[in-house]
């Protein structure tokens, strides 16, 4: 338990310098990457519904310092994002497909994006829901689930999960 | 039923959680101090990982930049050659604007930044989420005398003012967000306008308080009035008027400003040490 603690923690912060000072100046259309949401989707997946949204929670927690929105607005949307994940993942096999994955984690993605601007809007937080929403939302998903994979193996290893399955990780979930 | 029974326990989990962001958010929306503290503290740890992340990762920014905005930097650098000819060539014609510009502002009773003491700051970063553009992080905070609120100008001009200051650093929240209002007087007349931001790339309005006839044209040059309880000192260039649409309902014209300070690949701001007279 304790160990996996740690590797969450390292994989937390390893995502979260990526996000600020990688990812926010490489953007494709003024759009990048959800690496923090993307680490409470893998999380859901390896960790399953408890540990998705304690994962979710932290790594929204993570963004909310750097962020002008209140703290706990991304904390909020990822633990739910990260336990829906948990909880979809139980029903799939271990043997899904990588495809099916990388779906699925796009599609959490977008309606993570969704949640937080609704969950914005419903506290009033200017600037959240405007005119490129449709253009962030679709570039981010996308350019999230390009990144899916190496962000999968980093969550995988923090489970430690470690065992290669002709499909993908063993979550060791059942 | 194996399932079901396996995962019991994540349903309260996942409601701790949700009621603990809930509180958490209530808390910061209502300015509570404890909440804020937390922040700056995480900020504050983080920040020696970030320093090194920054080392690392700029150049690859970097690339990717001078990639991606390679077109857009022609088409900048064209146009700067082009208005550094028009300048040279409009030169000694111009020599005595300044005394002049000085003149008027001596006669509207305008500060210069003569009286203001200043930081400059480095830029550290730009915006860091996908929904909020209209921000920049600078490397100088309450430990360099910055507080909330203060104005903060590049070449040119106002960009904006201060967020949020931590120990060592602060955001600066720009004026072409469209929930920043800005109390302006337009050089050479008495009429006062609210100018409202409108996202990026998208000029800035002045909506209210220009009546049709007002002597304010294409060309015009805005500065803040100062006036009331306004965050800003007077006098400090925001925007140029590039667009004037008369409306011949209410009587008033619509301005629409492009800013006058840099805000593009900033590398330095100045912060003005200043602030309202309520607020000292």
């Amino acid at each position: 338990m304790g160990v996996a603690v740690i590797k969450n923690g390292i994989v937390l912060l390893f995502l979260l310098l990526l996000q600020l000072e990688l990812f926010s100046s490489m953007r494709f259309f003024g759009v990048m990457p959800e690496l923090l949401l993307a680490s409470a989707i893998a999380a859901g997946w390896y960790g399953g519904p408890t540990s998705g949204a304690i994962v979710g929670f932290s790594s929204g927690l993570f963004y909310d310092f750097y962020l002008a929105t209140p703290l706990g607005l991304n904390a909020l949307t990822y633990a739910i994002v990260g336990y829906l994940l948990g909880q979809i993942a139980v029903f799939l096999s271990d043997e899904a497909e990588w495809i099916i994955r990388i779906t699925i984690s796009v599609s959490a993605v977008t309606v993570g994006l969704v949640l937080f601007v609704t969950f914005g809007e419903l506290i009033a937080e200017p600037n959240l829901y405007n005119q490129n929403f449709g253009k962030i939302l679709v570039i981010s998903s996308l350019y999230t689930g390009l990144l899916m994979v190496p962000i999968h193996f980093m969550m995988a290893w923090a489970f430690g999960a470690s065992r290669v399955t002709p499909a993908g990780f063993d979550r060791g979930l059942r | 039923m194996a399932v079901p029974r396996r995962y019991s326990g994540s349903r309260f989990a996942l409601a701790l959680l949700i009621l603990t962001s809930v509180t958490l958010i209530s808390l910061d929306a209502r300015g509570y101090a404890p909440v804020s503290n937390l922040r700056k503290a995480g900020i504050v740890i983080v920040q020696p990982f970030r320093s090194l992340a920054h080392i690392v990762f700029s150049p690859v920014g970097d690339i990717w930049e001078s990639f991606s905005n390679g077109d857009e930097l022609e088409r900048e650098n064209t146009l700067l050659r082009r208005q550094l000819d028009e300048l040279l060539s409009y030169r000694i014609a111009n020599e005595g604007a300044v005394n002049d510009l000085e003149a008027l502002r001596t006669q509207l009773g305008l500060q210069g930044l003569g009286g203001q003491e200043t930081v400059v700051a480095e830029v550290t970063a730009g915006s860091v989420s996908n929904f909020d553009p209209y921000v920049l992080e600078i490397n100088k905070g309450t430990q360099s005398g910055i507080r909330e609120g203060m104005p903060v100008i590049s070449t040119g001009g106002l960009i904006g003012r201060i967020e949020n200051p931590g120990l060592r650093d602060s955001r600066v929240r720009l004026i072409t967000d469209p929930t920043v209002n800005i109390g302006v007087l337009a050089i050479g007349t008495k009429e006062i306008g609210i100018l409202t931001g409108n996202g990026v790339d998208q000029p800035m309005r002045v909506i209210d308080g220009i009546p049709i006839g007002a002597p304010v044209e294409v060309g015009s040059i805005l500065v803040t009035s100062g006036l009331d309880r306004s965050p800003y000192p007077e006098g400090f260039a925001v925007g140029s008027v590039v667009e004037v649409v008369p409306d011949e309902v209410n009587l008033e014209k619509e301005l629409l400003v492009e800013p006058t300070g840099e805000m593009d690949n900033l590398d330095f701001v100045t912060v003005v040490l200043y602030q309202p007279p309520d607020m000292e």
